[in-house]
């Protein structure tokens, strides 16, 4: 398995850099995976996305459609990728410590 | 490094050396505007870390993580001798129930003509490496089975000069190269004598798999093991799809101005329709667009929301037999408690050939249900009467993408291309088309599998040709001004074109939008108020 220190810790990760153990987050990881893509600080934004990715993720068990963040946080895709920058699917789920979307997705 | 001339043997030699490496000016080159190199992106190689950690054995590129370096010598001859035991049980009817004669018939019959090389997409992308023959991989198995399945094989192996040892490089690169093939089965079309060695790779897998217990994680731990615990390799549960799905009933009702409504768990209905989960996920408007259809159409119709009754792939047919049995019977099984008529697979290439053919012989009984694909499905209600088409809707530039699973593999050739010439004036084939067509690249399980460097390799290299088809097929529209449609009726196949359009920029440059067939028969309906397909992102 690999690992990747972030703010500090190590943690366990897939090959893309996905957190393994999502109990293991926090919001400093997530600024530490959004400093590895040049985004230096993160805004209101920025929150109000990954946390309903994540909320969304814990109740489910699954990342949410991207039409339905779209619509639950208000923000179009293009806006998604200017928040960041891999977009949705590679960032966003990636910054909020939830694992690489699976399957025929 | 790209050796010329590499020799069959050569996969036995220097266990820690990759054979060859990708380098894109070695590839076929792509028309432009997609032919400077240096706008590409790059071939991703392996950082530090995972050149350590991972086997790379074969071309520098990594499939699945899921294949450690060994510990020591012990544990590689442990693999070795687990390989030459599957590999007999390959060749006994005992233990190969689904594909002895055939995997007999392939092994003994090759001519050694080299006529399948040119069929092979993936070979002509390569820039003719030799690694990539169908035949390479297909004659290193021979020659194994030969030496160590057949009597006197070790000594008629000595005597010939370059035989094969089966050591631990051998077997980890034949891993690999199991995942190096699509298994469009273009070759064994093109074969006088009728080899396949598409099925000789898949045999290759189911090895691995179920003697070794090596299969890509994206393929069995979180593909049919998920899928027969949860409900989907996705991860998609029951409770969470009927919720998504009623999410898009309302979502797009407010964007089309029709009053969609998707019908769970109906007994009794005529029809059981099995999308891919995938499908609700990431191109959802292809399952709102049968929703639409079937009613317009007064079908009686149900989807499930049985652990796997809403998700039709069924990933065993890439790699496992005793997966695909599972997964085959999970559907057949709640079709009959729902006690329809039929089942109609959605827009998904192996999940038809999985259904119709290959799990067959393990839907006996009140398991044998009858199984339509959703080519002739829709061509019966397009035609049937029941729902006013207005082609001028969809006159832009529409081309046609055969999967493989339906077309050369099941000879459903027609019934989408009838529905086509009648909905899309502008209509036009690639070349060549058919069944001959080139696979997508995604073919196999590929499209799932993206670790390490893997979607680097599946979009530069496998799905080129085929990219390469798209484009000649738009030539005389080239422009991003001019928006076409790419019609691709299969979810592994719309997720390779994903992959490849946005690896080049496609939809930027050219205009090129991949989606299903379900989708354009929507966008022709009269008395829809805006276009159902659009070239612009969700808002």
């Amino acid at each position: 398995m690999a690992q990747m220190e972030l703010a500090g810790n190590t943690y366990e990760v897939d090959e893309n850099g996905f957190m393994q153990e999502t109990d293991l987050w926090s919001e400093d990881v997530a600024r530490a995976y959004a400093a590895k893509e040049n985004v230096s600080e993160l805004t209101e934004e920025h929150w109000t996305a990954l946390k309903y990715l994540r909320t969304y993720y814990l109740n489910n068990g699954i990342c949410p459609m991207i039409r339905r963040l779209i619509k639950e946080t208000g923000y179009n895709l293009r806006k998604l990728y200017d928040l960041f920058p891999e977009g949705p699917a590679q960032s966003a789920c990636k910054w909020a410590g939830v694992p690489k979307p699976t399957g025929c997705v | 490094m790209k050796k010329p001339g590499l020799k069959l043997n050569d996969i036995s030699r220097n266990a820690a050396e990759p054979l060859t490496e990708i380098n894109l000016d070695e590839l076929t080159p792509l028309p432009p505007p997609y032919d400077k190199i240096e706008e590409q992106p790059g071939f991703k190689r392996l950082t530090e870390d995972q050149a350590e950690r991972l086997v790379h054995n074969l071309d520098g590129v990594v499939s699945t993580a899921a294949l450690p370096e060994p510990q020591d010598k012990e544990e590689e001859e442990k693999y070795v001798g687990q390989f030459l035991s599957g590999m007999k049980k390959l060749l006994s009817k005992e233990n190969n129930w689904t594909f002895l004669q055939p995997l007999l018939l392939s092994l003994d019959y090759c001519a050694q003509c080299q006529t399948c090389n040119d069929a092979c997409p993936i070979y002509l992308a390569s820039g003719r490496n030799d690694l990539y023959r169908p035949t390479y991989r297909s004659e290193v198995f021979r020659r194994l089975v030969e030496k160590y399945a057949r009597p006197l094989g070790r000594l008629r192996a000595r005597l010939s000069g370059d035989d094969i040892e089966l050591n631990w490089a051998t077997v980890s690169r034949l891993y690999e190269l199991s995942y190096r093939c699509n298994l469009c089965r273009r070759c064994a079309q093109s074969c006088p004598m009728g080899v396949d060695n598409a099925l000789l790779t898949r045999e290759l897998r189911k090895l691995f798999s179920q003697e070794l217990g090596w299969a890509p994680k994206e393929l069995h731990e979180k593909g049919t093991v998920l899928q027969l615990a949860v409900g989907s390799p996705t991860g998609l549960r029951p409770d969470v799809a009927k919720d998504n799905l009623q999410f898009l009933d309302e979502d797009f009702s407010e964007a089309t101005g029709l009053d969609i409504h998707t019908p769970w768990d109906k007994k009794g209905a005529d029809v059981l329709l099995i999308h891919s989960a995938g499908d609700i996920i990431s191109f959802p408007e292809s399952p709102i667009s049968f929703s639409v259809i079937c009613n317009a159409a007064g079908i009686s119709w149900t989807l499930s929301s049985e652990i796997g009754g809403y998700d039709g792939v069924n990933y065993g047919l890439f790699y496992d037999d005793v997966q695909l049995a599972r997964v085959a019977r999970c559907h057949a099984e709640i079709a009959r408690d729902l006690g329809v008529k039929k089942i109609v697979m959605g827009e998904c290439g192996h999940q038809h050939k999985a259904f119709m053919t290959v799990a067959d012989r393990t839907l006996t009984g009140d398991l044998n249900i009858p199984r339509e694909s959703s080519m002739t499905f829709l061509e019966n209600i397009v035609f049937g009467g029941k729902i006013k088409f207005d082609p001028a809707k969809n006159d832009f530039p529409v081309t046609l993408h055969d999967p493989c699973n339906v077309v050369r593999n099941l000879g459903i050739v027609e019934p989408q291309r009838r529905i086509l010439r009648y909905l899309c004036p502008q209509f036009r084939e690639m070349t060549p088309h058919g069944v001959d067509n080139y696979c997508c690249g995604g073919g196999g399980g590929l499209s799932v599998m993206s670790d390490v460097n893997f979607t680097d390799w599946k979009v530069h290299v496998a799905g080129r040709m085929k990219f390469q088809q798209v484009l000649a097929a738009f030539a005389d529209r080239p422009g991003p001004e001019v928006k076409k449609y790419l019609c691709a009726p299969c979810l592994n196949c719309k997720l390779q074109f994903r992959d490849i359009f946005e690896y080049y920029g496609v939809k930027e440059k050219s205009g090129i939008i991949a989606g299903g067939l379900a989708e354009l028969i929507v966008n022709a309906m009269t008395g829809l108020k805006k276009p159902f397909i659009s070239w612009e992102d969700p808002a």
